[in-house]
């Protein structure tokens, strides 16, 4: 018992981030928009390492998923609007259909990426949105250009006092709980069979194929699952705070960059990384945005290089160095 | 009548596959000789959009004058990033190299857009067009295709009538050997990673010519997925299959935006855009080494 336990300490300290940080968002006024944005990046980033912290890989389209999973909300309430019996479940129904579209999409692109090597890989994704986005638009798939609005069918099924608060304050504890749902599954992963598989393969992918690990279907697993969340996400910070959806906002690649500074700056492949990615990220370019908008980018692009060359493990890497086989150490993964 | 246009339009379309081949010589150099992928390739052809843009409304110097100008800061830019960033991670895991080009796309996009501004533009070169019958060739598009080839020969000579460039193909061929034979690898990896950058910017100058008004910081995120398009059609290493691969893509890019035309309720543009991802998937899947290679 005392063993089982102990396995899943280390997501006490990123429970406790989380929860301080819906208590400050919570409690003190004006601090909730920022709150709501740092756990954004919290989750983008937790959902983001379980496929590129996990594997090695790079997935330059990961975006894509986070679109779809919009439109999977989009679409619910746009076509289920009308019919009332269906009430309040109607949002529920959208995560559900966010959940689904996402894995799809996952499915048929890892299906045929997943099995190219490194290079390959990220050469085949860096087209995903791109294509995905230009499919909606070329084939008008969903209101092709033109996007979805739907600000009448959200205030018609919850009324508009309720889509307003849903907006201003259900939608970001929805990604609180993504947030926290994807970091316990990175540490079951981590804790399980798939995990090991996945450290063996990233570590040398050879080696983990002769000894029989099945490399495709875990790193599909890592992909399909790191998917489906970015499609949650997508689904209750899109969707629901901003009640409209345009291809070219949906699929802009600037989230994916925020994607893999974060899980970069934190740590690739820890369990705590992308919390301590996601509020260095989030705190820097809140402020950066005050003292110098618009030059974010500019600042965090060569910030990234730096990492690479001179901290490749991140603050959580080179922390779990320092702590290792102490006290603290048991809780950072 | 549909057949003109179809047959128009590809002819167009062999002026811009030779101008794609060319702005893809770069990527499949670099990938050839360092193993590296460089994901930020389209920042590097706006880099030389945005020289020629410079050169033309600033001191009225002709974009033909300009690709030898962007070919010189293509040159610097390479060796810079080399010694800076890349030499420190040709031996990390792949990801490290993938992140850092992709950052460097970025700050290269970031700094055009500090010094330029978001806003599109674009430039007046008049010299006049040449009509074939079926369709009308701007000149200029006539000198970018023209140019692209000579530059492609030239490339092709360098590489085998040189020491230089034979010792960078003993580098392809095998490192540990060439170092063995006295080839100083390490100077053969920066003068191929600034040769290719080179030839990158270089490209952006020609493309200049088919896009009048498309001159963007932003505008490169588009090339990079059609020249991996393109550099996966020639197989991903060889830069002369890269030029035919460009080629080709040109045709299937002209000639399917044609027949996309004809659809009702599509957009065309977006199409063709799709098709390209879809190509890519596929060469992939089934041939990775490339389409063009004969084995």
């Amino acid at each position: 018992m005392k063993k089982d336990t102990g396995k899943y300490l280390p997501l006490i300290p990123v429970f406790a981030v989380y929860l301080v940080l819906f208590l400050m968002g919570k409690n003190m006024s004006g601090m909730w928009q920022l709150m709501a944005m740092l756990l954004f990046y919290c989750a983008l980033g937790q959902a983001f390492n379980i496929f590129l912290g996990m594997t090695g890989y790079v997935d330059f389209g990961y975006v894509a998923f986070m679109g779809v999973g919009t439109y999977g909300m989009a679409l619910s309430i746009v076509h289920l609007a009308h019919y009332e019996v269906l009430g309040a479940w109607v949002i529920v129904i959208g995560f559900i259909m966010a959940i689904l579209f996402s894995t799809i999409l996952s499915l048929a692109v890892g299906a045929v990426a997943l099995r190219l090597r490194g290079a390959y890989f990220a050469i085949a994704t860096i087209g995903v949105n791109e294509g995905f986005r230009f499919l909606i638009e070329g084939a008008r798939i969903w209101n092709g250009s033109e996007g979805l609005i739907f600000m009448g069918e959200l205030n018609q099924i919850l009324g508009r006092e309720a889509a307003s608060v849903l907006a201003t304050f259900w939608a970001d504890v929805m990604v609180l709980v993504i947030a926290a749902l994807a970091a316990a599954v990175t540490l079951v992963y981590m804790r399980s069979k798939i995990g090991y598989a996945l450290t063996a393969l990233r570590e040398d992918e050879d080696a983990a194929k002769v000894m029989g690990i099945n490399v495709t279907k875990f790193k599909i697993v890592a992909f399909v699952t790191s998917a489906s969340f970015a499609g949650l996400v997508g689904a209750s910070t899109w969707a629901l705070k901003t009640p409209y959806v345009f291809p070219p906002e949906v699929f802009e690649i600037h989230y994916t960059i925020e994607a893999i500074i974060i899980v970069l700056l934190g740590g690739a492949g820890t369990l705590l990384g992308p919390v301590a990615g996601g509020l260095i990220y989030g705190l820097s370019k809140y402020y950066l945005s005050i003292f110098l908008p618009g030059f974010q980018l500019l600042i965090f692009a060569p910030i990234i290089i730096c990492i690479i060359v001179l901290f490749p493990e991140g603050v959580v890497g080179m922390l779990k160095k320092r702590l290792r086989d102490t006290a603290l150490g048991r809780y950072i993964v | 009548m549909f057949f003109e246009l179809l047959a128009g339009n590809l002819i167009q379309g062999v002026f811009l596959g030779a101008v794609y081949g060319m702005a893809t010589m770069g990527l499949s150099l670099i990938f050839g000789v360092l193993k590296v992928v460089n994901v930020g390739h389209g920042a590097f052809i706006m880099v030389g959009a945005f020289i020629t843009l410079a050169l033309f409304d600033g001191l009225g110097i002709s974009p033909i004058l300009a690709i030898p100008a962007a070919f010189g800061v293509g040159l610097a830019l390479g060796l810079f990033f080399y010694y800076t960033v890349i030499q420190r991670l040709i031996k990390a895991p792949e990801l490290a190299t993938l992140l850092a080009t992709f950052s460097i796309g970025i700050l290269l996009e970031e700094v055009i857009k500090l010094v330029f501004g978001s806003e599109f533009r674009g430039y007046n070169w008049v010299v006049g067009k040449i009509d074939l019958g079926i369709t009308v060739v701007p000149m200029s598009k006539l000198y970018a295709g023209v140019g692209s080839v000579v530059i492609a020969v030239l490339l092709y000579l360098w590489f085998n009538r040189t020491r230089a460039g034979s010792a960078m193909r003993s580098v392809v061929e095998d490192s540990e050997g060439a170092r063995v034979c006295g080839v100083n690898v390490g100077a053969a990896y920066a003068w191929s990673f600034a040769l290719g950058i080179g030839l990158t910017v270089a490209s952006g100058v020609l493309l200049t010519m088919f896009i009048p008004v498309g001159i963007n910081p932003y505008m490169g995120g588009g090339y990079t997925l059609k020249a991996f398009v393109i550099a996966v059609l020639g197989g991903l290493a060889s830069p002369y299959g890269a030029f035919f691969g460009g080629l080709v893509f040109g045709l299937i890019e002209n000639g399917s935006y044609t027949l996309f035309a004809l659809l009702p309720g599509v957009e065309p543009f977006a199409l063709t855009r799709f098709l390209s991802f879809m190509i890519l998937l596929v060469i992939l899947l089934i041939r990775p080494t490339g389409l063009l290679r004969g084995k």
